[in-house]
């Protein structure tokens, strides 16, 4: 029984680690600095986004317009930069805000209109888009050179003191702070009876619409960190970017312990589910293996860790 | 004339298992087990949650294997190799949870696996009336083969159950807990066809916790405990009380205690309350320091009651007034007013199951485990720990799945939720449906100390409403009870003045 | 179980420190370049990838292909760029599937003494980052089209343009370049130019059939007189659109680029004229002015590849056949 506990909290670090010394066995490149700081940038924005995830997944729910939100917010603090003078910092918080309007909505017409969030995400997910590309005019809106850009930057040779980019130091940082939240305050617990019975948290007086408000908000808040972070990456407000990448999220919180029919999953486990994809791409990229060949590990990197959670469920009921 | 008297004393058995014995890990769940029933017998099977009456039901079915023992079915070898298996060599069970198909029709759900085909079309005549031959002796007035089985009620759809199993020819039935979500009148329709099914030479096992019951409709009675066969009684031998005595394995000193109780102010308050469907202009005072029972059948709107009452459903006319606060509220405020609610579905509603102990008992009121807004898991486990010594949980930790629990055990940590909140008025909806003696004994016992403010779980006397279907049960706890039918609440009676 | 833990980081943190003392082996044997393109799936790209297997064998070094599978992923182009630079190759041969999203990983990858020649569309002010630049003149390819479709329809009509992807260098230059070629021809009215045939030849073909649709009148007579696609897939999702509504070789079509099926389709004279670039030769030109480059000699900074306009005629002519059909099964096998 101890042991099935232990698999449980560490199972998808192990993981990470196994297929680490896989890809770093076929190729010692994969041990070197500079692919450890191209694996965690490439790593930072489905990371990101995967933190609101855990938490919407967790309460029972799904978003499906992580993708969008992510493409829209990029594109509004670019916008915010070239069309309005902003300063950047005023930008990169008018990217988030977006994004958690966009949550907010989504969390309003889950709670408010009673619809499945499969449903309405997946609506939002094509209205969003379009919003993204109606408001960069179907186009990239390139948005020079900011302090923004060296978010997620390899760093210069002088700073390499700090040893990952300031974009990943915020992920490590929001990624403990939200952990904290969801296993030390009452809307933490909140959310977790809620997806685990939403039911019963009604019976126990949780104000379910609400915490699932504040849930959905915060997810869009994220996505649209992640937004931010996309900008930095391409340097522009990529209307077209992200396309799919809520799929990468969801994968990432799936092999990190997540349930998707609620009331399970862990902020770290997601970070390392996130991890993990970033490391089969890059292992396959360095080894010169196609990219269907990388969609295939990852498939069944997924379809592994959703069965190795269920056996270790049914072990854990006899 | 005497070979024909020794077949009259020992007709071979239509069913036999034979020192069957199983084990789990480290766990023995059975050992020599004995089990017999005649062709047209109904023979009950009973015990506490945790015998092994569902284990040895499920070696029946198929759906586990025996480690040693013997199977026979009509004195031949009888070796299922799955429930599917089990059912087409003609054991065949009826569930609790019924395992139907909501969206197909009557006649489709009772020839499903089984429909007679031509050339893969399906005989849509000799379909019909296979099925209606299966369900025609029934005389349901709902039952009709076009009928959508989502449409019916819990009382039809069981006996769509059985007629599936009828239509591929079972000789023997088991029937697990089937009374539990059933009206009186459906029970009683129940019991006559059990017993035409027995007058057919059809063998029908039945497992229940309603001893009473089993004196009405079984024929013999056969006791499990601790994993073994403890005695196996003709129940026109044995009383209700012996068989408890059975079960438990020792003398249940009083099941019902009952402590000096004195009733004093009113704290909870109903006049003309009305819900959307159910109930109609309920009028109720219940007083601290009593317990006030509401009788009456599935569906009549006692479980509507609470719940408008506990803002869980909405009002629609009428006040209620609990201590100082009037009108509607939401549960939340309901807490807040010191009111609290266990739920009839423990699985779907009063219990997270996959959440711990701890969680689930600390659930509605996660305040003071820490320093401000912060809640710190070790406090709530600390608090937990209390209750799970007082009320005798058996589980590993409180930090433990509250899944895992058995039914006895998980009734308790709902009703430790509302002990750790320190409410003062109890809305207890079913409290005992479907758990072990032993954990009823313990449930009525603190719900005495509540009521009467004495001993270890009360210093002042606190208000319990008690909704159950369960006569008995309520004479044995109640001061008054009231009853409802089709949504009208009658006025509460004296417990004496009930009979 | 806190001990476990601690065991699992000590190991972690040991690891990561073991593999940051790793030093950097010293290279032997022939050099390594990455040709990264915008796509996998076209002709066009299989041409290139020929040409720079071509160079490879000819000049003796490695060479890697990778690219992503959708034009318009600018993400995961980045990706691919920063894993080349890790994977220590010597030199990447790009084709940037945005002039501004692939500089910072161009520049990073010059910084770490990874030389870049740029090929196929440009990378905006970043003339000084990269070794060279080995591209067909895009405005002028889009300038010749204007004039063959003008000389077809005699100065006078209307036509429609479909456009390729929003932020496309070279594609962006060919519809400048056409555009502002027609303001010669005053007679010539340029009813749509603001469609997206978007990354796959799926998308263009939706595309052009909605194109399609608008511009046929009450009668159902179609009212354009010229077509101009920008490259291979949107020429082929016009060529497609045009068959499902009867209207192939009703309507002077000009396209971009030579597929197999586009010159098939020529042949028919369902299209009337294709403005070719050479990207065989674009592919064995990245590569071997990057080897140059790495060998220390002078490289141009721009390299034309050069665009011809070819019609039905030209097909057939032996001097077109090099150009046309570079033998590419040869050098992908």
């Amino acid at each position: 029984m101890k042991n099935w506990n232990w698999l449980n909290k560490f199972g998808p670090l192990l993981a990470l680690l196994l297929v680490y010394l896989f890809f770093a066995a076929f190729n010692s490149k994969m041990t070197t600095l500079p692919a450890m700081e191209a694996m965690i940038l490439q790593t930072v924005i489905v990371a990101i986004s995967a933190i609101g995830m855990t938490l919407v997944i967790i309460s029972g729910g799904i978003d499906l317009s992580a993708g969008s939100i992510i493409a829209f917010g990029s594109v509004v603090v670019a916008l915010c930069i070239v069309t309005f003078n902003l300063p950047p910092v005023v930008a990169a918080f008018c990217g988030v805000f977006a994004g958690m309007l966009c949550g907010f909505l989504n969390g309003f017409l889950i709670t408010r209109i009673k619809l499945v969030p499969f449903i309405v995400t997946l609506g939002s997910l094509l209205l969003v888009r379009g919003l993204a590309k109606g408001f960069a005019g179907s186009m990239p809106v390139n948005a020079g050179e900011t302090w923004l850009s060296e978010l997620l930057a390899t760093l210069p040779a002088g700073q390499k003191w700090q040893l990952i980019p300031p974009g990943a130091w915020l992920m490590i940082f929001l990624a403990v702070l939200v952990a904290g939240l969801l296993r030390y305050t009452k809307i933490g617990r909140h959310i977790f009876a809620i997806g685990s019975n939403e039911q019963t948290a009604r019976l126990c007086g949780v104000a379910v619409e609400r915490a699932k408000l504040i849930v959905y908000s915060v997810a869009g808040a994220f996505s649209g960190l992640a937004g931010l972070m996309l900008m930095s990456y391409q340097e522009q407000g990529d209307p077209t970017g992200a396309v799919g990448l809520e799929l990468d999220v969801i994968a990432a919180v799936v092999i990190g312990g997540g349930s998707l029919s609620g009331g399970e999953g862990s902020i770290f486990g997601s970070l390392i589910g996130a991890m993990i994809m970033t490391v089969i791409r890059t292992g396959c990229q360095l080894n010169g293996w196609a990219p269907w060949v990388t969609q295939i590990v990852t498939g069944i990197v997924i379809v592994m860790a959703v069965t190795v959670d269920r056996l270790r469920h049914r072990n854990n009921h006899q | 004339m005497v070979a024909v008297k020794r077949q009259d004393e020992n007709p071979p058995p239509r069913l036999e298992m034979r020192g069957i014995h199983k084990r789990f890990g480290a766990t023995i769940a059975l050992d020599e087990v004995t089990f017999s029933i005649l062709q047209g017998e109904v023979h009950a099977l009973v015990g506490e949650n945790g015998a092994g009456k569902s284990t040895l039901m499920k070696i029946l079915s198929g759906a586990h294997t025996a480690d040693a023992g013997e199977m026979k079915l009509d004195g031949r070898p009888y070796l299922p190799q799955s429930p599917l298996d089990g059912r087409l060599q003609g054991v065949a069970m009826i569930y609790q949870e019924l395992s139907l198909a909501p969206h197909l029709t009557v006649e489709e759900n009772i020839m499903l696996g089984v429909e007679p085909v031509l050339h893969g079309f399906i005989l849509h005549k000799e379909m019909r009336e296979t099925a209606m031959r299966a369900i025609e002796k029934f005389d349901h007035p709902e039952l009709k083969p076009q009928v959508r089985v989502r449409e019916l009620t819990v009382g039809a759809q069981q006996l769509v159950e059985i007629g599936r199993s009828l239509a591929i020819g079972c000789r023997v039935l088991v029937f697990d807990e089937p009374t539990s979500s059933l009206s009186q009148k459906d029970i009683q329709r129940l019991f006559e066809i059990i017993r035409s099914l027995k007058k057919q030479g059809i063998s029908i096992i039945y497992i229940s916790h309603f001893l009473e019951e089993v004196q009405e409709i079984a024929d013999r009675v056969t006791v499990l405990r601790d994993s073994t066969v403890v005695g196996s009684k003709r129940t026109a031998e044995i009383s209700t009380d012996e068989i408890v005595h059975m079960m438990v394995g020792r003398e249940v000193a009083d099941l019902y205690p009952r402590s000096k109780r004195k009733a004093g102010e009113t704290v909870l308050e109903i006049k003309n309350l009305s819900g959307v469907k159910k109930p109609a202009n309920a009028n109720l005072a219940l007083h601290r320091g009593e317990v006030l029972g509401i009788c009456g059948l599935v569906g009549a709107g006692r479980t509507e009651l609470l719940r408008i009452i506990f803002g869980l459903d909405e009002v629609k006319g009428g006040e209620i007034k609990i201590g100082i606060y009037t009108g509607a509220g939401s549960p939340l405020q309901r807490w807040q007013n010191g009111t609290g609610m266990l739920s009839e579905n423990r699985k779907e509603e009063g219990l997270a199951l996959n959440m711990s102990v701890a969680d689930n008992v600390t659930l509605s009121r996660l305040q003071n485990f820490g320093p401000a807004g912060i809640v710190l898991p070790k406090k709530q486990e600390e608090a937990t720990q209390d209750w799970i010594d007082r009320l005798d949980i058996r589980c590993r930790n409180a930090a433990q799945p509250v899944g895992d629990l058995s039914g006895g055990n998980q009734q308790k940590v709902a009703f430790a939720r509302l002990l750790q909140h320190d409410v003062d008025v109890f809305l207890l909806d079913e409290p005992t449906r479907g758990i072990d003696v032993a954990a009823k004994a313990k449930l009525y016992a603190v719900i005495d100390e509540l009521a009467s403010g004495s001993g270890n779980f009360s210093s002042s006397p606190r208000a319990v409403l008690v909704v159950s279907s369960y006569l008995p049960e309520l004479l044995g706890i109640c001061d008054r009870i009231a009853v409802m039918a089709r949504g009208n609440l009658s006025e509460a009676k004296p417990v004496a003045e009930v009979d | 179980m806190p001990k476990r833990f601690a065991v699992i980081i000590l190991l972690v943190i040991l690891s990561l420190s073991l593999f940051m003392c790793a030093e950097k082996k010293m290279k032997e044997g022939p050099l390594t370049i990455s040709v990264i393109p915008k796509g996998t799936t076209h002709a066009f790209w299989q041409s290139i990838h020929a040409g720079a297997v071509k160079a490879g064998k000819e000049l003796g070094v490695n060479v890697l292909w990778v690219g992503p599978e959708r034009e318009d992923n600018r993400q995961q182009q980045i990706m691919l760029v920063d894993n080349q630079v890790v994977n220590q190759v010597d030199a990447i041969v790009l084709a940037p599937s945005d002039a501004v999203a692939l500089r910072r990983p161009v520049k990073n990858a010059v910084r770490r003494g990874v030389p870049v020649v740029i090929i196929d569309s440009g990378l905006e002010n970043s003339a000084e980052v990269y070794a060279s630049f080995v591209a067909t003149d895009n405005l002028k390819g889009g300038e010749i089209a204007a004039d063959q479709l003008a000389k077809m329809l005699h100065g006078r009509g209307r036509i429609i343009m479909l456009r390729l992807l929003e932020g496309h260098a070279s594609t962006g230059k060919r519809e400048k370049g056409f555009l502002s070629a027609l303001q010669r021809y005053p007679e010539i009215e340029i009813t749509s130019a603001e469609q997206y045939g978007g990354a796959t030849k799926a998308s263009a073909q939706t595309a052009a059939e909605n194109l399609l649709l608008r511009f046929r009148d009450g009668q159902g007579n179609f009212t354009v007189d010229g077509i101009f696609c920008v490259n291979e897939s949107t020429t082929y999702g016009m060529l497609q659109a045009l068959r499902r509504h009867r209207l192939a070789g009703q309507v002077k079509f000009v396209g971009f680029d030579a597929a197999a099926s586009l010159l098939d389709a020529m042949k028919k004279d369902e299209i009337d004229g294709l403005v070719v670039q050479d990207p065989f030769k674009m592919g064995f030109l990245g590569v071997k002015t990057a080897v140059d480059f790495l060998n220390g000699k002078q490289v141009q900074k721009r390299i034309d590849t050069g665009v011809v306009f070819i019609t039905k005629a030209d097909i057939d002519k032996p001097e077109m056949q090099d150009f046309l059909f570079p033998d590419i099964e040869k050098w992908l096998q």
